[in-house]
């Protein structure tokens, strides 16, 4: 990560309102700016920044430790997954599962964060679902709760 | 003066109902742990709490004394890992390390506490006078103010927020513009046109501020955790020696902690300055002073002077940093930012107008930071073992338990799939923004005010038929646009001036 792939980054993001909002028009107005004006000057904005950004570059990141990488595409992985299953497993399956399966990538081992996925996910459920009265989903369980 | 008793003796009497003193126990003692634990800072405690909150219904202003106590017991907890390990536990308590532990391996870990959590009471107690005396004057004041004037306030907050960055502004400039750009996506409330919504049914609504809250401040940070996996840490708590402080060092200690408490306050009420700036700031003038005039200072070694000046100021600064949100409806730190947006969920738009149309809100809010303060003064004297024990939790139970919480959270606004997956999908690419060393305040600051941003300017220039010089028509938007150009142009020029002047002696 470098300050020009920020940049060229920024470029492409204000590119794409500019693309997708030059159009941009209401079908009665009644004041002199109309829905574009605003999202136009902030992409306008966002492209000097980056154009500024991508020309000095500089600023380069610091490379990860080796595994860093492999470790956080896991991570991400595992909460996407944790996003998917979430309404059909429900609560208490999906939390036990992803537990298990970050804690062992902070080094917990598998019978810890097990124990741990499984005890907490009981845990949490009761106290938000029960005590305090945020709804969550129970997927498979449903019949037995 | 009559008036402020009268206010003062309403907020009392919301903040002493026996929900708003159980939430302002139960924010305390959670921010404190918040606060402790190194990598989480009050605007991750805050940012996890809001959607909880909301979800359980509670009335605002319980829900925002909720937040507050988290907030200010965060400044609380941060001094405990920064002296028992040299570790600070979040961001405004850095300066803390530099006198508290060396107390600590002195011998003095158990005094350091009692004296620091004093000092914090006292930054505290300060600013929450400064807040009865000066909010009312301030909101009066900007009651006047209209669209136009408005618009460049929150110019004014974006260019202290990005100003006081150091030596990249740009990248402030470029955080703020894609908080706004967030807050455009959805349905045009003025037209009913839709913008950037990609004809999805779940962006014509918006991305929802808690979301983006989330994943900024819990997933992107967890992201970030795994670069280095470290283990629980143990921290031992000094059994023997006495816990308190004895009236000699409260008085050796006095000077300092009212200088400090006084900074602290005036940059906390600035936008933009934060805790972790004022800590510093006072850091370095209480050395200054107090080394010119006292040849036995120890600053670094263990001076308590040192140990109390940055606490009593990041205190004082964070309870000041409420009186730009209520009074002005800009906040002046990432973490009032994010509290901010916790009001706009309740359709309560923070600013002048507030003082007068829910006064139980606003100084039901003040006198539960009293409240807090002092709850958090008690606990902790006696339960700092408590505290410092969360430390040895294990990050592999710690870490689960924040991406559950924080899901819960998200889930409970809209229940979606699809919120949860925009939480991961911003939370990656908060990470990848973390990294290119973006800030994320002016971010969230963008999300939070974008719309009334827009609005303003749009309703100014309505008023003007579309002409821009009314930007510039009154005396206060010209004084609010003068302060922005100083912002953004005094620190790069003083530190220009700075090396000039130090070129000569580093030649000869």
């Amino acid at each position: 990560m470098n300050n020009r792939i920020l940049g060229i980054a920024a470029l492409a993001l204000a590119a794409m309102m500019i693309w997708q909002g030059h159009d941009l028009q209401a079908p009665f107005s009644y004041e002199p700016l109309g829905p574009r004006a605003f999202p136009l000057l902030i992409a306008a904005v966002m492209a000097l920044c980056g154009l500024r950004l991508a020309i000095r570059g500089g600023g380069q990141a610091p490379a990860n430790p080796p595994g860093a990488n492999t470790r956080i595409a896991a991570m991400f992985g595992v909460i996407v997954g944790y996003a998917l299953v979430f309404q059909w497993a429900g609560f208490i399956i999906a939390t036990a599962l992803m537990t298990l399966l970050v804690g062992r990538l902070f080094g917990g081992g598998w019978v810890g964060p097990a124990i741990g996925g499984v005890a907490g996910s009981v845990l949490l459920f009761v106290l938000f679902d029960r005590v305090l009265d945020v709804v969550l989903p129970v997927g498979l369980l449903g019949a037995w709760l | 003066m009559n008036g402020v008793l009268e206010h003062l003796s309403q907020g009392f009497g919301v903040a002493f109902t026996p929900l708003n003193l159980l939430v302002a126990a139960i924010g305390s003692f959670f921010g404190t742990i918040v606060g402790v634990l190194p990598g989480l800072g009050p605007i991750n405690g805050v940012a996890m709490l809001i959607p909880v909150a909301f979800a359980m219904n509670l009335p605002p202003e319980t829900a925002l004394i909720l937040l507050a106590a988290v907030y200010v017991g965060a400044e609380y907890g941060g001094r405990i890992t920064s002296i028992l390990i040299n570790v600070p536990g979040e961001a405004a308590s850095v300066m803390t390390t530099l006198d508290g532990y060396p107390l600590a391996r002195q011998g003095l870990g158990s005094v350091a506490l009692s004296l620091s959590a004093w000092a914090s009471f006292f930054g505290s107690l300060v600013a929450f006078f400064g807040i009865v005396i000066f909010a009312p004057l301030l909101a009066r004041w900007a009651l006047a103010f209209g669209p136009a004037e408005y618009f460049v306030l929150m110019v004014f907050a974006f260019c202290c927020l990005t100003g006081l960055l150091g030596s990249e502004p740009v990248k402030g400039v470029l955080a703020a513009m894609i908080g706004l750009a967030i807050s455009t996506v959805g349905v045009d409330a003025n037209s009913g046109v839709y913008r950037f919504a990609f004809d999805s049914p779940n962006l014509s609504d918006g991305i929802d501020f808690v979301v983006v809250v989330i994943a900024l401040f819990a997933i992107s940070e967890m992201l970030q955790m795994l670069e280095h996996v470290v283990g629980g840490l143990s921290v031992k708590v000094p059994k023997s020696g006495r816990k308190l402080f004895n009236f000699a060092e409260f008085r050796f200690t006095l000077p300092s902690v009212v200088r400090s408490s006084l900074t602290g306050f005036g940059l906390g009420v600035l936008p933009g300055a934060g805790a972790s700036v004022a800590s510093a700031i006072a850091y370095a003038n209480e050395k200054r002073i107090t080394e010119q005039r006292d040849p036995d200072a120890k600053f670094g070694r263990g001076d308590m002077r040192g140990l109390t000046a940055p606490e009593s100021a990041n205190n004082a600064s964070a309870t000041g940093s409420f009186i730009p949100m209520l009074t002005l409806g800009v906040p002046g730190s990432g973490t009032t930012a994010v509290m901010m947006g916790a009001l706009t969920l309740y359709n309560i738009t923070p600013g002048p107008v507030l003082f007068d149309a829910q006064p139980q809100l606003v100084w039901g809010l003040i006198a539960s930071l009293l409240v807090a303060n002092v709850m958090l003064l008690i606990m902790n004297v006696p339960m700092v073992r408590v505290f410092a024990s969360i430390l040895s939790v294990p990050p592999w139970l710690l870490v689960p338990g924040i991406v559950c919480v924080s899901i819960i959270g998200v889930y409970s606004i809209n229940a979606t799939r699809f919120d949860l997956l925009l939480v991961a999908g911003i939370g990656l690419v908060g990470y990848f923004l973390r990294k290119a060393h973006m800030p994320m305040a002016p971010l969230i600051l963008g999300v939070v005010l974008g719309n009334l941003m827009e609005q303003n300017l749009r309703r100014a220039l309505a008023i003007s038929d579309g002409d821009v010089v009314i930007l510039f028509s009154s005396a206060v938007s010209v004084a609010f646009w003068v302060l922005s150009l100083g912002v953004i142009l005094l620190p790069p020029l003083y530190r220009r001036w700075k090396k000039r002047s130090l070129l000569p002696e580093i030649a000869e």
